[in-house]
């Protein structure tokens, strides 16, 4: 929509990825709702969204706090690995659960040809945290140091 | 003043290149010259070189940039008018011989588009000097090595499959030796449909020899061989089920899928002949050819057909990855053939509205 300055990729990815978290694994597998992993990502995630929202309502404004600057972009060293636990933690809490339920889980013969099984589709998607996590910090330590030192030297400069 | 030097060089160029004949051999010469003064330090001017006619003509210098530290890499001089974004990279691989020419990407500025190789430097110079941003476009292969590689993997994985490797399937139920005949109908289809697509590949095509990056390859080599892979593992399956009604339904679409196997050679090969066929330059128009006559509604029908071929394909073995696999095959076409039927439009405005892109009356 060209509100905010955001990647649309980046940001639908990460959107899918939540929605995924909280329809197709927590809220499907009710045995995992009394985690304390939930408890780690909610959180984490609640915190993070409080602090992204007035970020860009006072950027909107053009009337932005240093604090609140620097939280969004620092806060995140803590946050962003303490959701991920908690996601991977509620995941594989969640495992022995489908394959009991054979969950989401279509088996050959049928009259499709096809199969599907929601337990090892779980695993791949944990699997894939390890290449994708680091990118994604990386990218915002990236912006941190680009936002909080760089600004400040060409303020010095002006 | 200096505009009249100009235009007293132009002329003298557009009397020399009245004639033909002297003009290939003209411009070899200039280029030797310029090899040769480029490897001479460019400081000093070399107005006083023998042999040169037009020691009045105009010549570019090119400043070339990195496009992310914004240092300067080398300045190419002495480039003549009539110079191509192609010869600056040929000059720069002398220079430099890492970067071969295509693997450098030249900008007007940074962030703007790549300039194409048949850009010529007058067009887009604002003065005698510019400047030129360089992107390393990484690790460059051609578009028929691409090709070759993308098809020839499906081909291969989906004879593994087919054979029933052991580690794929389990030993004891593959061994029963009930399949089947639309199992070997649909491996028979598929090693055409891919042998057909490597030998047009070498004699149909005419692929410009352009190039593509690396990363391009593997996306392309992922795509097709994942799919495949997945594909071939549900049709080889000792519990594969047939389709739901029987042989009619295998029968009328393997007679689909080859005539749209058909339509799409004869279509392939149409395209690599234009001059042959239409009064347009560049536009087939239909002839005896019965399959051609997709033409009159349609102005990519290469893709129809191959669409036609692949849900053919699916109908016959009834199996929801094919779908699949069509469904994205089919997304991607309709945006190549969106993009051919814009530039079609612009260029053949007068006989092209009833048309569609690629679906007859839809899309």
């Amino acid at each position: 929509m060209g509100i905010v300055p955001s990647s649309v990729v980046l940001t639908s990815f990460q959107v899918i990825s939540r929605v995924f978290m909280i329809w197709a694994v927590t809220h499907s597998v009710k045995e995992v709702q009394s985690e304390d992993s939930v408890l780690l990502f909610v959180v984490a995630w609640t915190l993070t969204e409080i602090v992204r929202y007035s970020f860009y309502t006072f950027s909107l404004l053009n009337h932005l706090p240093y604090l609140i600057k620097w939280a969004r972009y620092t806060l995140f060293i803590v946050l962003y690995p303490m959701g991920v636990s908690g996601e991977l933690l509620t995941m594989y809490a969640a495992l022995p659960f489908v394959r009991q339920a054979g969950l989401y889980s279509i088996s050959l013969p049928n009259k499709y040809n096809f199969s599907f099984d929601y337990y090892a589709f779980l695993i791949l998607v944990m699997i894939s945290y390890i290449p994708i996590f680091p990118q994604l910090y990386f990218h915002m330590i990236h912006q941190r140091r680009k936002i909080l030192f760089y600004t400040e030297e060409h303020k010095k400069f002006e | 003043m200096f505009k009249r030097q100009k235009s007293l060089a132009s002329e003298r160029k557009r009397g020399l290149f009245s004639q033909g004949a002297t003009r290939s051999l003209w411009k070899n010469d200039m280029r030797n010259f310029q090899y040769l003064s480029q490897f001479v330090l460019s400081a000093g001017p070399l107005k006083l070189f023998p042999g040169v006619r037009h020691s009045k003509t105009t010549h570019f210098e090119i400043e070339i940039l990195d496009a992310q530290t914004r240092k300067q890499i080398c300045i190419v001089d002495k480039v003549t008018q009539t110079s191509t974004i192609h010869d600056v990279k040929q000059k720069f691989h002398k220079a430099y011989p890492k970067w071969y020419p295509s693997r450098v990407g030249l900008q007007l500025e940074c962030g703007g588009p790549f300039l194409k190789d048949y850009i010529t430097i007058q067009s887009v110079a604002a003065s005698s000097i510019i400047t030129l941003y360089f992107t390393d476009l990484g690790q460059q292969v051609s578009w028929i090595t691409v090709f070759l590689a993308e098809f020839t993997g499906p081909l291969l994985i989906y004879l593994l499959f087919y054979l029933r490797i052991p580690c794929i399937y389990d030993v004891k139920e593959s061994s029963r030796r009930l399949r089947h005949p639309v199992v070997h109908l649909a491996c028979f289809f598929h090693c055409m449909h891919y042998i057909r697509y490597l030998l047009e590949t070498l004699f149909v095509h005419k692929v410009s020899a352009g190039h593509t990056s690396l990363k391009n390859l593997l996306k392309g080599c992922a795509f097709y061989w994942g799919f495949t892979s997945w594909i071939a593992y549900y049709i080889n399956h000792p519990w594969y089920t047939p389709p739901a009604f029987g042989n009619r339904q295998v029968t009328v679409s393997a007679i689909s899928f080859l005539i749209c196997e058909a339509g799409n050679h004869f279509i392939n090969v149409m395209l690599s002949h234009p001059y042959h066929t239409g009064n347009n330059a560049c536009f087939p128009s239909p002839n005896y050819n019965p399959f051609s006559w997709m033409f009159f509604l349609v102005s990519c029908p290469n893709y129809t057909y191959e669409i036609g071929s692949w849900i053919s394909f699916t109908v016959m073995t009834q199996t929801l990855p094919v779908g699949i696999f069509t469904l994205l095959m089919s997304i991607q076409m309709s945006l190549w053939a969106r993009k051919k039927h814009k530039i079609y439009l612009k260029k053949f405005n007068s006989y092209m509205h009833r048309k569609s892109a690629m679906i007859p009356f839809i899309l």
